[in-house]
This record gives C-alpha cells, sequence and structure tokens, in this order.
C-alpha cells in the first residue's frame, strides 16, 4: 500500500528526501498542468509549480493536516502564485526558452480550440477552476469539491455556468469562421 | 421537468459520454434551444479532450526537479548549532573573578618556571640519557637491539623506519600487559608495575622494561 500525502509530508519534514520525491513524481505533473491552464503560459506554469514545491519545503510551510489535505494545501498554493502573477501583468519570456509561451496552443493543434483555451484564460477563476479540475483533469466533483473547499453543489453550478460560457463563445467563434469562409 | 433542468442532465450526459434518456431525446426533437446546447456541449468536449491531450503531452522539466531536491538537500542538512549565552545570565561579579583567578594563574605558572629552570641539569641530564638510548635503538631499528639493555622487543608491531624518532615514555602497566608483552613476569607482582616504553612516531610502543623503579 502506498503511503499517503500527508506520510509523505511526515517524513519529508523530518529531512527524507525520498519522500520528498515521491510527493513530487505523484503530484507536480497535475499541479503543473492546472498552473498550465490557469495561467495559460508555460513559462508561469514551471515556475510557479516549482515554487509550490520550494514552499512546500520551507521550515515555515503552514500545512495543517487538520484543516485539509495536502492536495489541496498545494494547490491552493498554485491558485494564489497564478493569481499574484495575473495580477502583476505579462510575464516576459526569458531569453534562453526556446519554446514559445502558448505551447499548448501549439500542441492542441486545433486554431478553434487554442481559441477557446485562450477564453478559459479570461473566465472567472471560479469559473476556470473547475473547468480545469472537473473537465480537464477529469476530477469528481467530490474531489474538486475537497480540492476547491467548496460544497459539492457549488462546484457542479459553476461547472455548467462555465460550461455555458465557453458553449457561447465556441458559438461565436464558428460563427466568425463561417463568415471567413463565406 | 423545465427546460433548465434538463439542461442539467443534458450537460451531464455530454461530460460522461452517454445518451439523453427516452424522454430527454424526445424534448430534443420539439425543443431548439435544448437542442443547440447540446449539440454545443459535445462539441466542447472534443474540444476539450483536445486541451487535455495538449497538456498531457507536455514535457517535464527534469532540471526544476533537480534543482528543487538539490534545494531540499541544502535546506535539510544537519546544522551545528552555536549555543551563545546571553550577557545577562552572567552576573558581573563573575568577570572580577574570571580576572582574578587568570591573575594566580599567571602567578602560579611563572613560579613554577622559576623552579624548574633550577633543577634543570640533573633533570635533563637523565632524560638526555634515556633519549640516548631510544635513538639507539631506533637508529639500529632493530627489535633484537630493542631487547638490549633489558629492554623486550614487543612483538606483532611493525619495524621501526629507518630514521624514525622515538620516544621514551615512563608508565604504570598491569603485570598481566607486561606478560603479554613477552616480559618475564614475577608471579608475587601484584600491583602495577613501574615500565619504560619504547614508543614510535605512529604512537605504538616497541619495546619494554622493568624501570629501575621497582
Amino acid at each position: 500500500m502506498q503511503p499517503s500525502d500527508e506520510e509523505l509530508y511526515r517524513l519529508m519534514k523530518n529531512g527524507n528526501q525520498d519522500a520528498f520525491a515521491q510527493l513530487y513524481e505523484r503530484r507536480e505533473p497535475a499541479l503543473h498542468r492546472f498552473a498550465l491552464h490557469m495561467s495559460g503560459n508555460a513559462t508561469v506554469a514551471e515556475e510557479v509549480s516549482h515554487e509550490a514545491f520550494v514552499q512546500l519545503m520551507s521550515p515555515s510551510a503552514r500545512f495543517d493536516e487538520t484543516r485539509g489535505s495536502l492536495e489541496s494545501f498545494l494547490y491552493g498554493i498554485v491558485r494564489n502564485l497564478v493569481r499574484v502573477v495575473r495580477r502583476q501583468g505579462p510575464v516576459a519570456e526569458p531569453v534562453e526558452h526556446s519554446f514559445d509561451p502558448d505551447i499548448l496552443g501549439e500542441l492542441i493543434g486545433n486554431e478553434t480550440t487554442a481559441a477557446l483555451h485562450r477564453t478559459l484564460r479570461d473566465l472567472p477563476e471560479r469559473y476556470r477552476d473547475v473547468i480545469v479540475l472537473c473537465d480537464l483533469e477529469e476530477r469528481s466533483y467530490e474531489e474538486v469539491a475537497r480540492i476547491l473547499g467548496r460544497p459539492v453543489g457549488t462546484v457542479r453550478s459553476r461547472l455548467h455556468r462555465a460550461r455555458a460560457l465557453l458553449g457561447a463563445k465556441l458559438k461565436r467563434l464558428q460563427t466568425a469562421s463561417e463568415v471567413v469562409s463565406a | 421537468m423545465s427546460c433548465i433542468e434538463r439542461i442539467t442532465e443534458l450537460v451531464e450526459c455530454a461530460r460522461n459520454g452517454a445518451l439523453p434518456n427516452s424522454e430527454l431525446r424526445g424534448h430534443l426533437k420539439v425543443c431548439e434551444g435544448c437542442r443547440e446546447r447540446w449539440d454545443t456541449e459535445k462539441q466542447l468536449n472534443g474540444h476539450l479532450r483536445a486541451m487535455r491531450a495538449g497538456a498531457a503531452a507536455l514535457p517535464s522539466s527534469q532540471s526544476r526537479r533537480e534543482a528543487l531536491m538539490r534545494e531540499f538537500e541544502r535546506t535539510h542538512r544537519p546544522r551545528v548549532v552555536a549555543m551563545r549565552i546571553p550577557a545577562r545570565m552572567v552576573p558581573s561579579w563573575a568577570w572580577t573573578l574570571a580576572a582574578a583567578a587568570a591573575i594566580v594563574m599567571a602567578i602560579f605558572v611563572g613560579h613554577e618556571a622559576g623552579l624548574r629552570g633550577r633543577h634543570m641539569t640533573s633533570h635533563s641530564v637523565q632524560a638526555q640519557a634515556n633519549t640516548a638510548n631510544a635513538v639507539l635503538y631506533e637508529a639500529s631499528a632493530d627489535a633484537s637491539a630493542l631487547s638490549t639493555d633489558d629492554f623486550v622487543a614487543i612483538p606483532y608491531t611493525p619495524p621501526l623506519a629507518q630514521g624514525e624518532m622515538v620516544r621514551m615514555v615512563h608508565t604504570e602497566m598491569y603485570p598481566e600487559a607486561l606478560a603479554s608483552m613477552g616480559v618475564a613476569v614475577d608471579p608475587e607482582w601484584t600491583s602495577n608495575m613501574t615500565v619504560d616504553m619504547v614508543v614510535g612516531e605512529d604512537g605504538l610502543p616497541r619495546a619494554v622494561r622493568i624501570s629501575d623503579s621497582n
């Protein structure tokens, strides 16, 4: 049986590097994707997911098991960091980065999907959260409710509203492309 | 059931990739608004799937991982914590006492040095004689030579190197320990015996003899 995140965290706090590595392998990919979808910028996503683990290992980390899961705690850090970065405005790309910041847009390939992804970035945070976690990360309503610290009903209604907003955008994109092709 | 409630169900069907039930299908035939929403939801699913695939194809940064592990190692390295006694914990009279102790110590050391100077001649002659013997043994670096002059070479010790300096150590030993070094021990010896020991530069004893003071 695999140790829980919280068990790994306790071991990590006692200086166990293997536990930290295990925790990183387990949680970093999803956090990185979450940061990418939330920020829409590959550089920001990398920085933010890295910083989340730096904060986790810091002696001043304020994780309290009695108040929630470690996963929620990590998602909370990433959300806050993305919020701070977005508030600061556009991120300057370092010269040594050879990839496009809109790497996901390139990977998607489809123009409409890429445009839709850009729309996702502009959604209010409460809608972006649920779209990313429920539909892009394929988490259940219960898991997302736990991560966000919201009731299941709230998560469901926000998701439906978010999908309606994206759907409306999709229709506009389709109409625009029809006009161009005509 | 209202259209709003039906749309809620349609969204869930689209998300789960399931077909609407017969009642909903019947409604979709007659309600244009719900049908449009159903079509949009299905298309949206396709786009979201493409976004998922795009994000899953992102390479993970190995250098970031390594940097984190190095950072972890650095922050969790055991540290030597220097303890500092707060100044207010040391009473003011302690400094006076410390100064007085230092003065007494200086007087005592000076006095001792004077006494030593007076007895230097006889002591140094004896010491030189002992050192001369030790150096003589060392010069030959031969266990049999060490066995001369009542010295017994200690077995199982490495031979002295040519030119290696030796020291003469005046100490006390149990008769059993002396026996284990190859010294002939009288069964009547019950207390510690005073011995002279030849010690090499590496600190290992090479020869031993029962001191005359016994």
